[in-house]
């Protein structure tokens, strides 16, 4: 809980007030529902994923926006981990880099991240002309909140 | 009868998961405008305050920019209100008449200053906040300027903060001029850089240069007269091909602006009284 408050914080204070290039900021609150540990309930990942979405969009005048793309990755999170992890694993493992392996884990970020900058980016810029301007913010936010997220998990969780 | 419950709790999740989608859709066509409620925006009490605490700790490092503006400004003016001193010894003829309107003109506005607690310039539909509202003074559809030119409008004001929508939204137009002539339109933004937006339907025949002065025509009441908007960056074609579409150069950086004035013009009621007429 405080993790995520710390998160949350980090998100709405800094990554909100940076716009590399006016275009997207970095989005860090995927991560929470990420790094749900295996085994998690379905309904709980989905309700936790849509209260960080909800408060993420209060803080940043989204209404709506987060949490639809928060909710659709914490749907997709527990089923994609149990495919992506070993049979044999321990039965709370918390995904990280060193319980899924560099290039398993890098894979899984990528991939729910990539489907929230989706629905995030689609939902943002609806009815909205400038298709290319929406593709190069949604590139530039990827981009960044990867690098982001791939160095706060190397911070948090060294491999050894 | 077991198996039926463990058959419903095995599809519980697919129906949370639309319920949740289906309400944050709810939220996003709900709250997304303007007149929908405050309290699930940024000006929400405890929001703003978490904000403004922020914006107080930030505001140490952006004050040597802020400051060099104002210096900048500052000449600027100096400069202007020479020229304005030197051209009404000339007019001799009715100088008293001269300054009587200008007296006039400010006379009926009042402006009320505050800083910016919250700020976005990378959505389509810009929102800040202020740290003045009702208690202060300030209503919706009041003008937001900065010393460098046009900020938004009030769309929703709490005791204490007020929610302005951004000349960087897709629903902001700001009725403009070119400085000089009588060629007026709309100011729009439709995205992308923060310092680029639009002029409408400015006729063919107008004679335009790249780098003239758009300011705001004060039709609106809600800003008066020739509060500067930006220059004239690129001379285009709309897409009817009836008239030219100005690309703009703000001259107000929305990205890195804190102290702002809210406009009170005491002509507005009178002017909406008649229009409403």
């Amino acid at each position: 809980m405080g993790w995520a408050l710390l998160l949350l914080a980090i998100q709405v204070l800094v990554l909100d007030q940076v716009h590399p290039w006016g275009y997207g900021a970095p989005l860090l609150c995927p991560l929470l529902v990420i790094t749900l540990p295996l085994g998690t309930a379905r309904s709980e990942a989905l309700l936790w994923g849509f209260g960080i979405g909800f408060v993420a969009d209060i803080f940043a005048g989204t209404a709506g926006i987060s949490s639809a793309a928060m909710t659709l990755i914490a749907f997709i999170q527990p089923p994609l981990l149990e495919v992506m992890v070993p049979r044999d694993s321990e039965e709370e493992l918390h995904p990280s880099f060193s319980t899924m392996g560099r290039w398993n884990y890098l894979q899984f970020i990528a991939l729910l991240l990539l489907l929230h900058h989706t629905i995030f980016f689609a939902l943002e810029g609806f009815s909205y002309f400038h298709i290319k301007d929406i593709a190069i913010s949604m590139g530039v936010s990827y981009a960044a909140s990867l690098l982001l997220i791939i160095l706060v998990e190397h911070v948090r969780n060294p491999q050894k | 009868m077991h198996d039926f419950i463990e058959r419903i709790t095995a599809y519980v999740h697919w129906a949370l998961f639309l319920l949740l989608e289906v309400l944050s859709g709810f939220l996003l066509f709900r709250y997304n405008h303007y007149q929908g409620s405050i309290w699930l925006t940024q000006a929400n009490t405890a929001v703003a305050k978490v904000h403004e605490w922020e914006a107080g700790a930030l505001s140490y490092l952006r004050m040597p920019a802020e400051n060099a503006a104002l210096v900048r400004r500052n000449i600027i003016l100096q400069n202007k209100l020479d020229v304005l001193r030197h051209e009404l010894v000339l007019a001799k003829a009715d100088t008293s008449q001269t300054q009587k309107a200008l007296e006039d003109l400010l006379e009926g506005m009042t402006l009320i200053p505050a800083q910016i607690v919250d700020n976005s310039v990378r959505k389509r539909d810009n929102m800040l906040v202020i740290n003045a509202g009702s208690d202060e003074g300030v209503a919706p559809e009041m003008g937001v300027v900065s010393g460098t030119g046009v900020v938004g409008i009030v769309s929703a004001v709490t005791p204490h903060h007020a929610l302005v929508m951004s000349i960087l939204n897709s629903h902001s137009s700001i009725s403009c001029r070119l400085r000089g002539t009588e060629y007026f339109g709309y100011l729009k933004w439709k995205g992308g850089k923060p310092l680029r937006a639009y002029m409408d339907d400015v006729p063919r025949h107008a004679h335009i240069q790249k780098g003239d002065v758009v300011e705001t025509s004060g039709f609106s009441a809600v800003f008066p007269a020739g509060i500067f908007l930006g220059k004239v960056a690129e001379i285009k074609n709309s897409s009817d091909g009836l008239a030219y579409e100005l690309e703009i150069l703000l001259s107000t950086d929305l990205a890195n602006i804190r102290h702002v004035n809210v406009i009170i013009d005491k002509r507005k009621e009178e002017l909406d009284s008649l229009l409403a007429q």
